[in-house]
């Protein structure tokens, strides 16, 4: 793989993971707004 | 709106891997240098929007007083920040490698810092009005004084004097200077972050009407 082919796999991970922890954090504001 | 949230996961993966290995390397620049411009325009251009986002609910809650509009301003300053960071950072990596120094006081640079340091300040002024009647109202009057300096240090400044700063989207010629592949991924990425800024924005400011509101928050 060139480095750029690896750098924009590493950027994709980076971004699956942030995509991850945002999802998680708005599922629980929404579960906190639903039982407050 | 979950389906939206939803789309910008592989939305974002496709832009991402597409500022990578799509375009190829401006002419002019050092190296795959160029390729910073779908990063770090979108990252300046989100917190433009966020700053422009605060003005808009800082008027509406000094009209209407609902305290709503101050959480989402005040979550709209937060994020712009963010953003405001994140650009002088990619900016700071692109001087290096094209200027040879991570910082060089450029107009572009100097003015951006100052619009970083005018929305810090906004912060530190919330912080510091204990009461919670006034903070609200003190803090969207400067968000609104805030909104009139930010158009001139983010778009007149900068050209007042030379600059190193490259002009490819606004200059005095009046054209995009991109061919297509650049500017689908640039415009592409203008978008994606517009979204993910949409999205913090929604989260943050409903963690802080819960914060407000006694209901607490989660934990991370």
């Amino acid at each position: 793989m060139s480095s750029l082919g690896y750098l924009a796999a590493v950027n994709v991970v980076i971004w699956i993971g942030l995509f991850a922890y945002l999802w998680r954090l708005d599922r629980r504001v929404s579960e906190k707004e639903r039982s407050s | 709106m979950k389906f939206l949230k939803l789309l910008l996961l592989p939305y974002m993966a496709a832009v991402i891997g597409a500022a990578f290995l799509w375009p190829e390397p401006a002419k002019g620049f050092i190296g795959e240098s160029s390729r910073i411009v779908f990063f770090h325009v979108p990252c300046a251009w989100a917190s433009t929007l966020a700053f422009i986002v605060a003005a808009a609910y800082s008027a509406a809650f000094l009209w209407k007083g609902k305290p709503w509009y101050d959480d989402i301003a005040a979550s709209a300053v937060r994020i712009g920040l963010m953003f405001g960071v994140l650009t002088l950072v990619t900016g700071s990596l692109f001087a290096k490698v094209m200027w040879g120094s991570w910082w060089n006081w450029d107009p572009r640079e100097s003015s951006y810092l100052l619009l970083v340091f005018l929305y810090s300040a906004y912060l530190f002024l919330r912080a510091a009005v204990e009461d919670p009647e006034r903070r609200p109202r003190i803090a969207a009057a400067y968000a609104l004084f805030a909104a009139v300096l930010m158009p001139f240090l983010t778009f007149v400044a900068p050209r007042v004097t030379a600059s190193l700063h490259p002009q490819t989207v606004i200059n005095p010629q009046g054209k995009i200077l991109m061919d297509t592949p650049t500017r689908a991924v640039f415009f592409g990425a203008m978008a994606g972050f517009s979204g993910l800024f949409f999205w913090l924005l929604s989260i943050d400011a409903r963690a802080a009407r819960l914060r407000r509101t006694g209901a607490g928050v989660p934990a991370d």
